[in-house]
């Protein structure tokens, strides 16, 4: 019981660190119709400037966060105006590609700047837990959820309270109808674009503290997201939450219960079993557009 | 009158119009690069044979496994417009199955080849199975996901794999004289057997109905394309032949580990050939493959491979999408195209003139009754988004024989009504009978089988189609001997040219659908639906966005057929159209029929003018007619 509690808390934790990365990717899916391959890279280069923060100047890994955040915002926004705006009338394959191509040419510049060896961070509470009743928490584990989640929340309030908020919702539910009542399509695109490399950027900070990464981890790791947003509906930020928190679970629980090696199968196994048994995913829905451009 | 359209076909026939168009890639290709294909085969035939330099013979060797899997990522990718990032996961799984055969069974790993072929068409079919009710963006997530579950496994599962230890393949045991001879002729056969299937699919109707899935896969469906069968057999088709590579370059790399054999870098290089080359080409996914190939040895030899590979791939990659979205191959043909006819006008709108529709009709026969039995039935249908409820109960019939109207303010769930007739949608409730079947539960394509033709509110034509093959495209029935028929028949191609003629498209069929006007798309989508040769035409807005003169045309047309038996439904917002031509007309509001009658009739019923005006209209009891 205890075994299943812990693992159902830590499962929970990570969850919330998932949630955070795969709402960046749901949201750039959403908004633009694109699957941002480049996400899982994105995250890895954000862990790998936390490490170099962390080792040259000591600062802590989730202090980095505010450091970080603005810098991929910045990055995002540059990529999209150079790379995805200029075919965003191709077909939706051709972004696909393109994030595929930034994503492995991201790879190489990690390597190339770090060194294909593994790297993680860690701070002095690195191997700390707490302890309450018979459970072990992490420190580094516990810290890391709970911030993810005030970021997560934080991006909720923009997203809901503000002007930009309501311009990217409705960029995504109906982007000529958005342009007609004067948003432009283009910069809210890029507004989103850069937000979601920067809550990658965020969730690469926490991540660089949970799990040891190398230029070649971002596979892993978009592997992972897309297993969360298929689950949980593409497009939809509540649905990639829960999908992230069901993710989070199952891993902990096949670690636990089945064998740490067979734990990166886990969102593979997600993806196969939503597409055979719902493909819309939990949350998902079809609309009228879905099928008809009428 | 009809002497005049005969001369006209006469006329068009010395022309060459007779024949079929050019349908297949290569035969754009066959004039300017015939010479340069044959010369480039004959110098890669002999190369073993006139010099020994072992350097080039690896280097080709490669290029032509990646060869394979180029052209066969063609089919689903180039064709059919699936995109799929893990097709090197076949070329892995093909090594791996002549490796475990060799080692736990025994024999020459050449006998095995073969086995790995059918092993990943398998493997292909049930992830097509999976991949079938999901559409686009899903399919490049399942093969991602697909790559690296296999790698997984390939990893933990020790007892068959022997994990990452990996798997040592005999080395092969003919005289060193023969260098890799057997490796480079053998791969060479697969090359050229894949060229075979993908140069076969591409000129008939298989490769057609994929161009037509690539383009618009629901209208695909609603012109009788099964498009889940369609879409399984190209995934098939383009992995069989990249497992048996696959199997080859295991024997010949001659160790079989998960990290080498699932690396991603071998699905990026067989994707970079295909795009850099140019999809939906023949030839291209080969010219791509060595020069990529090129590029790989390249980047080993100077930078010691690693991450200078993974940015002279990824920058390709960005480049390639960005600068050179065709591709090598069809990016050249535009340049000889444009040299070729640079001075020349275009064709020109042509003004519609009233053609004697007799003329070129079968036989007139009685007009039916409007109140015969019917043809469509409808009843209770709903459907809901999420909380709207678009149709709600309505329910109506369609007397065999008639010009149906259907009417109804905006957002009243006419279109909705339409996709769920056509099968593009799957109602909640209700039941759809057509020519005493209930067809609620069959897929889109059987309902056009059936004899049920639609067209769409805006048009969807196949925009990379000429107008002739957008007219060939619909499929009447399936059968698997089909999918082998050349894509346009002479015969279809008369029967084609005639509709065409009828609508007065005629002069148009080899131009590109997507270079039309709306209205003459309008057209053309009639004459498309009418190869269906249906019993049921829907027609969605036909008179909308276009000029009143081309209106009375299509008028004209819609009397004409139904006086050769064929029944319409119409939605329209037209309504001297609608009022002039229709009998019976049902008015839809707030996704129920409200009220049918003749055109005076439905004119004068109050609960009509409430719906469309709204005055005093009562939520509480939605009336029924």
């Amino acid at each position: 019981m205890t075994e299943f509690l812990q693992a159902l808390i830590l499962g929970l934790l990570i969850g919330g660190v998932y949630a955070l990365l795969a709402s960046g990717l749901t949201l750039i899916f959403g908004v633009m119709n694109v699957i941002n391959i480049a996400h899982g890279a994105f995250l890895i280069l954000a862990a790998f400037i936390t490490w170099s923060l962390w080792r040259a100047i000591g600062l802590d890994p989730l202090a980095a966060i505010f450091a970080l955040t603005p810098v991929m915002f910045a990055f995002g926004w540059l990529l999209y105006n150079a790379t995805i705006r200029p075919i965003r009338r191709a077909p939706p394959a051709a972004s696909v590609l393109l994030t595929f191509g930034l994503a492995l040419f991201l790879e190489g510049i990690m390597g190339v700047i770090w060194g294909n060896t593994s790297h993680s961070v860690r701070p002095e509470y690195f191997a700390q837990s707490f302890e309450i009743g018979e459970l072990f928490l992490p420190k580094a584990q516990v810290y890391g959820g709970l911030v993810a989640i005030v970021v997560l929340a934080s991006l909720y309030l923009v997203l809901t309270r503000s002007w930009l908020g309501r311009a990217i919702r409705a960029s995504a539910v109906n982007p000529q109808g958005a342009e007609l009542v004067g948003v432009n399509a283009v910069s809210v695109a890029a507004l989103t674009f850069a937000i979601g490399v920067a809550s990658a950027g965020a969730g690469g900070a926490i991540a660089s503290v949970l799990y040891p990464f190398l230029p070649g981890s971002h596979y892993q790791w978009i592997a992972r997201l897309l297993g969360i947003i298929v689950l949980g509906g593409m497009g939809s930020l509540p649905g990639a939450v829960i999908g992230a928190l069901c993710l989070g679970v199952a891993e902990l629980m096949t670690v636990t219960y089945i064998g740490p090696e067979w734990a990166t199968g886990v969102p593979y196994a997600f993806v196969f079993i939503v597409l055979l048994l719902r493909p819309q995913g939990i949350l998902g829905t079809r609309l009228r557009q879905d099928v008809a451009t009428a | 009158m009809t002497d005049g359209a005969t001369t006209a076909v006469a006329e068009e026939t010395l022309k060459g119009g007779g024949t079929p168009p050019s349908r297949a890639p290569s035969k754009t290709l066959r004039s300017p690069w015939t010479a340069v294909i044959a010369l480039a085969i004959l110098l890669v035939a002999l190369f073993p044979v006139l010099s020994d330099d072992l350097y080039y013979q690896n280097m080709i060797i490669l290029a032509m496994v990646f060869a394979v899997g180029a052209v066969g990522l063609n089919i689903i990718t180039g064709y059919a417009g699936y995109i799929s990032l893990g097709q090197g996961a076949f070329i892995g799984l093909g090594a791996y199955t002549v490796g475990i055969c060799v080692s736990d069974i025994g024999g020459s790993p050449w006998v095995w080849v073969p086995v790995a072929g059918v092993l990943a068409g398998l493997v292909a079919a049930a992830l097509g199975v999976v991949a079938m009710r999901a559409r686009g963006h899903a399919f490049v997530i399942l093969t991602i996901a697909f790559l690296f579950l296999v790698q997984l496994l390939a990893t933990n599962w020790d007892e068959l794999t022997n994990g990452t230890g990996g798997i040592t393949l005999p080395i092969p045991t003919w005289s060193v004289d023969y260098q890799y001879w057997p490796f480079y002729y053998t791969l060479m056969g697969l090359l050229a057997v894949s060229l075979v299937l993908s140069w076969w699919i591409r000129r008939n109707k298989f490769g057609m109905g994929l161009v037509a899935i690539r383009e618009d896969e629901d209208k695909a469906a609603t012109v009788g394309v099964s498009t889940p069968t369609y879409k399984i057999l190209a995934f098939v088709a383009s992995a069989v032949f990249v497992g048996m590579a696959g199997g080859v370059y295991g024997y010949y790399i001659s160790f079989i580990d998960p990290l080498g054999m699932f690396n991603i870098l071998l699905s990026v290089q067989i994707i970079l050939s295909l795009l850099l080359g140019g999809r939906d080409t023949l030839w291209g996914p080969v010219l791509g493959a060595f020069i990529i190939e090129w590029l790989n040895e390249t980047s080993n030899q100077e930078f010691q491979g690693g991450n200078a590979r993974l940015l002279i791939f990824g920058g390709l990659l960005v480049l390639v999408v960005m600068f050179l979205p065709r591709g090598i191959i069809p990016t050249a043909n535009r340049w000889i195209e444009w040299w070729r006819t640079r001075g020349k006008a275009g064709l020109a709108g042509e003004r519609l003139t009233g053609i004697d529709l007799r003329a070129r009709a079968a036989p007139a026969r009685e007009a039916a009754e409007p109140s015969g039995p019917p043809l469509l039935e409808v009843k209770g249908l709903e459907k809901r988004f999420g909380g709207v409820r678009a149709v709600d109960g309505a329910s109506f019939a369609v007397p065999e024989g008639s010009i149906t109207a259907l009417i109804g303010p905006n957002g009243s769930g006419k279109t909705t009504v339409f996709n769920l007739i056509g099968g593009t949608m799957t109602p909640q409730a209700g039941e759809v009978w057509f020519d005493g079947q209930r067809i609620d539960g069959k897929p889109p394509w059987q309902r056009a089988h059936l004899g049920l033709g639609r067209t769409f509110q805006i048009t969807r034509l196949f925009r990379e189609m000429t107008v002739l093959e957008n007219v060939v495209a619909p499929l009447q029935g399936f059968h698997p001997r089909l999918l082998g028929a050349d894509a346009v028949s002479g015969r279809e191609a008369r029967r084609a040219e005639d509709l065409l003629e009828f609508v007065g498209m005629r002069k148009y069929r080899d131009v590109h659908a997507s270079a039309l006007s709306y209205g003459q798309q309008k057209l053309v989508e009639l004459a498309q639906i009418l190869m269906l040769d249906p019993k049921l035409i829907m027609l969605d807005e036909p008179a909308g966005g276009i000029n009143p003169t081309l209106i009375e045309r299509i008028g004209e047309m819609i009397r004409e057929l139904n006086a050769q038996g064929k029944t319409f439904l119409i939605v329209e917002h037209n309504m001297p159209f609608v009022l002039g031509m229709c009998n019976p007309v049902l008015v839809l509001a707030r996704g129920q029929t409200i009220a049918s009658g003749t055109a005076d009739e439905v004119q004068r019923d109050p609960q009509v003018l409430d719906a469309y005006l709204g005055e005093d209209f009562r939520l509480e009891e939605p009336a029924r007619a």
